[in-house]
């Protein structure tokens, strides 16, 4: 099968992948880095509130500032 | 009735597994390759528009854009064909999302721009800065298409599934519109079902209008940058 795939697909295509499409290629990096960044972002952001939300057992209201800064939790 | 309306535009998934994946590949089917030189009638009717469609596309290139007429030939055709088998009642369109869109809006867009900055340097930098422009207006205009560059994804991306989305969002309420006013009020149902029957045509006319404005304005960003 993988010969099958290499003699339709990556003969005929291989100028395009090697020389014509480095550009995309490159573009699809950028892509994958900007998606790199939502996720951990959104991660963080989920732990973050999550945590918050775990720690305070006396019915206090949250801060907003801590929602909004960048703190690293600190486990007691 | 809110729920509703959202819930044809979550990802698809059959037993937990994801099968967008499979949707997003369905169309290729619709469009078979063939090594003979006279084909059967579907192939030569495909070949005969994706030509019509290359010539009008490329003949603005130089050589070098004619070199992107595979991936934007490709391009308007999953697009276009996407988008037309979404009309279908209770299918999954994937270019309602946006996720996917921008999948595909930014690595094209970045592929041109680097293009643009690697081959002609001075030429791509020089977008910055329309001619003619007063002395005292330099650093407001360059700033104003720095950021008019860095749009163009985004606007790429967001036109698509605004479009497709709205479109059928629209299609959805009249539907439901007009099931409701059936029992209240027949002749407005039947206008209501006309208004349904314009707006269907409309989104036909959409769905193709859309995949070639998105690939006509990828294939103008490579002409700026080539």
């Amino acid at each position: 099968m993988l010969q099958s795939l290499i003699k339709n697909v990556w003969v005929p295509m291989k100028p395009y992948y090697t020389q014509v499409y480095q550009e995309i290629w490159a573009g699809m990096g950028l892509m994958g880095f900007i998606v790199y960044k939502i996720r951990s972002a959104d991660k963080r952001s989920k732990a973050l509130k999550g945590k918050i939300f775990a720690s305070d057992g006396w019915g206090r209201k949250t801060p907003s500032y801590l929602f909004r800064t960048r703190r690293i939790p600190v486990l007691n | 009735m809110n729920e509703n309306l959202f819930a044809s535009f979550t990802t698809p998934t059959m037993t937990g597994l994801p099968i967008v994946i499979l949707i997003i590949m369905f169309p290729s089917i619709l469009f078979p390759s063939s090594n003979r030189l006279i084909n059967n009638r579907l192939i030569s009717i495909q070949q005969w528009l994706v030509q019509l469609t290359s010539k009008q596309m490329m003949t603005i290139h130089n050589n070098k854009g004619q070199t992107w007429t595979l991936m934007l030939m490709s391009l308007i055709l999953f697009i276009g064909s996407t988008n037309l088998l979404g009309l279908l009642p209770h299918s999954f369109t994937p270019t309602t999302q946006l996720s996917m869109n921008l999948g595909m809006a930014i690595p094209l867009w970045a592929g041109t721009v680097f293009m643009g900055f690697r081959h002609k340097t001075k030429a791509a930098l020089a977008h910055f800065l329309p001619q003619g422009t007063p002395i005292f207006l330099i650093p407001m205009l360059v700033i104003i298409e720095t950021i008019s560059l860095f749009i163009q994804p985004m606007a790429l991306a967001v036109r698509l599934t605004a479009n497709i989305t709205a479109g059928h969002l629209l299609i959805h309420l009249i539907g439901g519109a007009t099931l409701a006013l059936m029992d209240i009020s027949p002749s407005t149902a039947l206008i209501t079902f006309i208004i349904l029957i314009l707006l269907t045509i409309l989104e036909f006319a959409v769905a193709m209008i859309q995949a070639y404005v998105f690939t006509l304005l990828v294939s103008l960003y490579l002409h700026d940058n080539t």
